[in-house]
């Protein structure tokens, strides 16, 4: 079979190449706007996903992991009595003020365990041993500190709430949303720095479930015996630290009106690179309906350039975002994009361009053949 | 028995609320074989008869029967499959496609007409080789001389061996040399093929192939010259 769309676009390599610019542009803007979205939402929950937490347990109305309130570490007890409980511990995430050896002072979110290997926090350890944290004033610093902190070895000292307290540590990959540098400490040592505030209190309790204990069921009986605090199961949690962000600060609008804007652009060149062609077409269009083709025939042959450029220009943006990613990690600009999302995005793409065909199907349909004897 | 048959057709187009009649009440007929010229000037209605006849435009009143079937004006989306089988067209401006070679343009029409995969490039491929262009099978028509573009243009209207012909102006782009040469591949068409061929046209060089002449003015078949 002659493939009358595929010769066309071939045929005008110009228009073909401006319309796959133009779904390439739309489809590398939402990849990059979203990944990158998603790659820095991904931040307010990335120590929330690599913790072997089940459960959550937060003072009332924490809003993100972030912004945590104290409550009484004793409570721990009444969540280990709790029937499917298998492990409970507390865990303190609180903003310090830690000084540079500049002079200068910078805030710093501080993860404090009895046992952080059993949690899994740091989940990469760049260097030192984290058993190590309980025996003094240390703490582990995550290499992405470097860029608020500038350059730092493990062995430096650095002062903490007015403690001199040394590295013995790094890790990797530990972010928070507002970009504020986490450091890990031993338990006992975090509530020494701030007695003020931390002593006797904790903000979070982390439950490791039984195996084939019912999340609900504890959920339940742990809110019954906390009437004053919140139950979370791991992904509840994450949804809300990251969805904080995303009501707060009107990020999500942001998002929402950057993708459609891309999908507009898209849209628009496809929409008017295709009409332009058809015009351009219409007396090979009234031939083929003269020679016996229908209203479809010819539909046929605009949804096929339009489905043709949608998947070239689909292809094309995805190779920009792919290569545009490496560059994007080296300024701290992570790029997340699940497969799931790019599914859609492929099928948004076509469907879109098939929206903007519908256009020249109107004029299509309104060819007067009679026009194939006009000179 | 005629294939092709016109009895008192009218035609009126709409400008605005007026109608505007084009064709008067127009007769005729062409037997299978026979080539038939219809002359007359600018605005006579010979296109808005060509465009009746080939199923493109249906008449405001009277009958036309094609290939022995009557066509329906309240049916028009019958139109395209009865255009399928029983016509073949020839432009004046060849229209060809031009993102197609002269294979592929042939094989297309093939393709509307139900015949597909090798069959249809083998059949495109005798029809190129007919007329005279099987060296050319693979030329864009922007590579091909007006001559050879109308050589390819009858060979797409013989695609599907359609028992009717229509043929505008079919000389009118073309030196006399090669508008002979075209002329002869017309009446080959039409006598070898038993098919009816109705040819509007201006040029009298056309009168040298026909069996009979038809002139039309203002919408009314004066004489059969």
């Amino acid at each position: 079979m002659v493939n009358l769309a595929w010769k066309n676009l071939l045929y005008d390599k110009l228009r073909f190449a401006i319309t796959v610019i133009g779904v390439a542009f739309a489809v590398t803007l939402v990849f990059l706007q979203v990944g990158l979205f998603m790659g820095l939402l991904d931040n307010a929950s990335v120590t929330i996903r690599h913790l072997k937490a089940d459960l959550w347990v937060t003072s009332k109305n924490t809003p993100n992991i972030d912004f945590a309130h104290t409550f009484p570490e004793t409570y721990v007890q009444r969540v280990r009595s709790v029937p499917g409980v298998e492990r409970a511990d507390n865990l303190i995430v609180w903003f310090m003020t830690l000084v540079l050896p500049s002079g200068s002072q910078e805030g710093t979110l501080m993860y404090a365990l009895e046992d952080f290997t059993r949690w899994g926090l740091p989940w990469n350890v760049e260097s030192g041993n984290l058993g190590d944290l309980k025996r003094g004033r240390y703490f582990f610093l995550d290499r992405s500190a470097e860029k608020r902190f500038g350059k730092f070895s493990v062995g430096e000292y650095r002062e903490i709430a007015h403690r001199r307290m040394k590295i013995i540590g790094s890790s990797r990959e530990a972010l928070s949303f507002s970009t504020t540098p986490i450091l890990f400490m031993n338990y006992r040592q975090a509530q020494e720095t701030n007695p003020a505030e931390l002593a006797g209190n904790t903000t979070y309790i982390l439950i490791q479930l039984a195996p084939g204990a019912d999340p609900e069921a504890v959920k339940r009986e742990i809110r019954r015996r906390l009437p004053y605090n919140d139950v979370y199961t791991k992904d509840e949690w994450a949804f809300q630290s990251r969805n904080y962000w995303i009501e707060s600060t009107g990020l999500g609008l942001n998002l929402g009106m950057t993708v459609l804007l891309g999908c507009l652009v898209g849209v628009l060149i496809v929409a008017q690179t295709l009409y332009t062609s058809t015009m351009e077409h219409l007396k090979e269009f009234g031939t083929v309906k003269a020679i016996g083709g229908g209203n479809w025939h010819i539909y046929g042959i605009l949804g096929q350039q339009a489905t043709i450029a949608a998947i070239v220009g689909y292809l094309v943006g995805a190779a920009q975002t792919w290569a545009l990613s490496p560059l994007l990690a080296k300024i701290s600009l992570r790029l997340i994009l699940p497969p799931g999302f790019a599914a859609t995005v492929f099928v948004g793409t076509i469907a879109l361009c098939l929206g903007a065909a519908m256009i020249s199907f109107k004029k299509v349909a309104s060819i007067d053949p009679a026009l194939v004897f006009r000179t | 028995m005629s294939v092709l048959e016109a009895r008192q057709v009218t035609k009126e187009f709409r400008e605005g609320r007026e109608a505007v009649p084009v064709l008067h009440g127009v007769s005729l007929s062409v037997e299978p074989g026979e080539i038939v010229a219809l002359e007359g000037p600018s605005g006579s209605g010979k296109t808005t008869l060509l465009s009746i006849l080939g199923c493109i435009l249906t008449p405001t009143s009277g009958r036309v029967t094609l290939a022995g079937e009557e066509v329906d004006p309240r049916r028009p989306d019958r139109l395209p499959a009865l255009r399928r089988r029983a016509i073949g067209f020839v432009f004046q401006q060849f229209n060809l496609f031009p993102a197609l070679d002269a294979t592929e343009n042939v094989e297309y029409a093939l393709n509307l007409k139900g015949f597909a995969g090798r069959a249809a490039k083998r059949e495109a491929e005798r029809l190129i080789e007919a007329v005279g262009l099987a060296e050319r099978k693979n030329f864009l028509p922007r590579d091909l001389s007006g001559g050879q573009k109308q050589r390819i243009a009858i060979a797409r209207a013989l695609a599907g061996d359609p028992p009717v012909l229509l043929a505008d102006e079919p000389t009118a782009n073309l030196d006399s040399a090669v508008g002979a040469q075209v002329l002869e591949m017309f009446r080959d068409a039409a006598k070898s093929g038993n098919r009816a061929l109705l040819i509007v046209t201006h040029d009298p060089k056309v009168r040298m192939i026909v069996d009979r002449v038809l002139s039309i003015r203002d919408g009314r078949i004066l004489e059969n010259a």
